[in-house]
């Protein structure tokens, strides 16, 4: 038997296909509740995980070598701990100052390992989609570089000259050299992180 | 007829035998292997939770009507936090709007310091900390501190010190460090006590260090051997009576007092410390001295602790001033400080 599919009316076709495409989507993507605000769920600066974008916490230095001149590329990190493994594939970010960064995630051998990363960054809300499922109990943003810096580094690294006191007790104008009074690059400003899996 | 029927069923029997004995090795298998990952996953988080500082949200609520219009001063329960003159002139902190933001998120962090500190010590100070956020203190962006404030009076008889107030300053270059919060609050928490100077830096380097990763100090690697004596013969440790200069000694009695109260921890094990304080509290004595401790009484605490006498090792390292005691002894002692004091006064 030969069927006959008469299409009088194109646009419903159309339409309909819409609305299957659109539902598809509305209901693949019924995200979880923010996994970062659990019970058991612990921050390296707790303003990240408490639900609450009018406190700012800030991305932590890792330990360092006691050596400035050593510290001076460390990044600093902002990590969250979840109690028991999830499924992530959303994280949002709210942060005034992030520039430059990398999420990594705890992986089963325990390691890091790098999940995304962005080179650019004018958002203040940073959505980031995930191509792949991640699976881990642990989340961490390495700072690169932060919209701050700038003015840190001058705050903190000054070009001074160098005088030299000669044997006759007078001073003689020496080189210039810079002198490292602190930190170069600023910490991430970081009001909360979100995490989020499907629903089931 | 019947003995035909019979063979099947034994080839049968005997074809099972061989199976469930694999199904079994094979289900107990999977129950060890299982086992085998679980202890994994949480040797795993272990080593994940001990790499750095984690901290849950607070307990203490961080109410918004408890900062002021001008938002130069905020409090919660444990905390109160103001600004110093110099830093209102910062172009970071000279609106309200970004006092504010910084109060409600110090707050939130120094409570829930203040929590995972209780977890860790088992006591707590009875005292609000008053927090005060300097550009500068004394001069330097470089140094921290704590002041333990207390009172001196005669109670039903008897003299005792009492804890009036606990205050910290952080110039704000210092309160960007984790390690160094963690390491003012251990004084906060156990300066109560009214230990050894020593002691007291050295407990807070290693909870910065060992607890919170976030050390300054760095370990000697032999106790004996990097030793300095002062010209009586003294280790340069037991006479430390404070500091507000940053000299090479400083320095060195940093990492000396971190690598001493190191080697009792890995010794005698993690609640080492938590059990001499204990112990300290049961007794009382600490707050009928006239000052801070006497190391001779703190060693005596450890002794304790530890089932065994520390003064040789104490002895080994030069610290002269300490003597064998028993509680008899140290009773005796606060009572002639007692009444001595109390002739003093009339």
């Amino acid at each position: 038997m030969r069927m006959k599919f008469n299409v009088r009316h194109p646009y419903t076709l159309l339409v309909l296909g819409l609305m299957c495409l659109c539902s598809g989507c509305v209901l693949g993507q019924q995200w979880s509740e923010n996994y970062a605000l659990q019970p058991g769920v612990t921050a390296s600066d707790p303003t990240f995980i408490d639900g609450k974008p009018e406190t700012v916490g800030q991305s932590q230095r890792k330990q360092s070598s006691g050596s400035a001149l050593t510290d001076l590329n460390i990044p600093s990190e902002a990590i969250i701990h979840l109690p028991e493994k999830r499924s992530i594939y959303r994280i949002v970010i709210h942060s005034t100052n992030l520039e430059e960064f990398e999420v990594q995630a705890f992986d089963s051998l325990g390691e890091w390992q790098k999940i995304y990363d962005r080179r650019t960054n004018k958002d203040r809300v940073i959505d980031i989609r995930l191509n792949k499922v991640v699976t881990t109990t642990g989340i961490k943003l390495l700072v690169r570089r932060t919209t701050d810096d700038a003015a840190r580094r001058r705050e903190n690294l000054k070009l001074k000259r160098e005088n030299v006191e000669t044997s006759d007790g007078k001073r003689r104008r020496g080189r210039y050299l810079y002198h490292l009074t602190g930190p170069t690059t600023a910490l991430a400003k970081i009001s909360e992180i979100e995490l989020y899996g499907y629903a089931n | 007829m019947k003995y035909k029927n019979r063979r099947p069923l034994t080839t049968t029997f005997w074809c099972l035998i061989p199976m469930l004995l694999v199904a079994a090795l094979v289900f107990n298998g999977c129950t060890a292997l299982e086992e085998a990952r679980q202890r994994r996953e949480k040797r795993l988080l272990e080593e994940r939770n001990a790499s750095s500082l984690m901290l849950k949200t607070p307990k203490a609520k961080i109410d918004p009507d408890n900062i002021t219009e001008d938002a130069l001063f905020g409090e919660s329960d444990h905390y109160t936090i103001k600004f110093a003159e110099d830093l209102q002139q910062l172009p970071a902190f000279d609106e309200v709007d970004e006092r504010e933001v910084f109060i409600l998120s110090a707050l939130g962090y120094m409570e829930s310091l203040y929590d995972a500190m209780y977890e860790l010590f088992g006591f707590h100070p009875e005292h609000q900390i008053h927090v005060t956020f300097h550009d500068r203190y004394r001069g330097s962006r470089l140094g921290a501190f704590t002041t333990t404030q207390y009172k001196r009076g005669v109670q039903d008889g008897r003299y005792t010190k009492s804890i009036t107030g606990i205050k910290m300053d952080f110039p704000m270059q210092m309160y960007e460090k984790q390690g160094v919060r963690a390491h003012e609050l251990t004084h906060a928490f156990t300066n109560i006590y009214y230990i050894p100077v020593w002691f007291s830096e050295g407990i807070a380097v290693l909870i910065q260090s060992e607890y919170v990763q976030g050390g300054l100090h760095r370990k000697f690697d032999s106790l004996k051997a990097d030793v300095q004596i002062d010209i009586n013969g003294e280790n340069e440790l037991e006479n430390w009576v404070g500091h507000t200069e940053n000299s090479p000694l400083t320095q060195w009695r940093y990492r000396y007092a971190y690598t001493l109260v190191a080697e009792l921890w890995e010794r005698y094990g993690n609640d080492f410390y938590i059990k001499v304080f204990e112990l300290m509290e049961a007794d009382g004595l600490h707050q009928q001295l006239e000052s801070l401790m006497p190391t001779s009484i703190l060693v005596y605490y450890f002794s304790k602790v530890a089932g065994e006498d520390l003064v040789p090792f104490f002895r080994k390292l030069h610290f002269i001033k300490v003597r064998r005691l028993t509680k008899e002894d140290i009773v005796k002692y606060v009572e002639t400080l007692n009444a001595q004091i109390q002739r003093r006064r009339q």
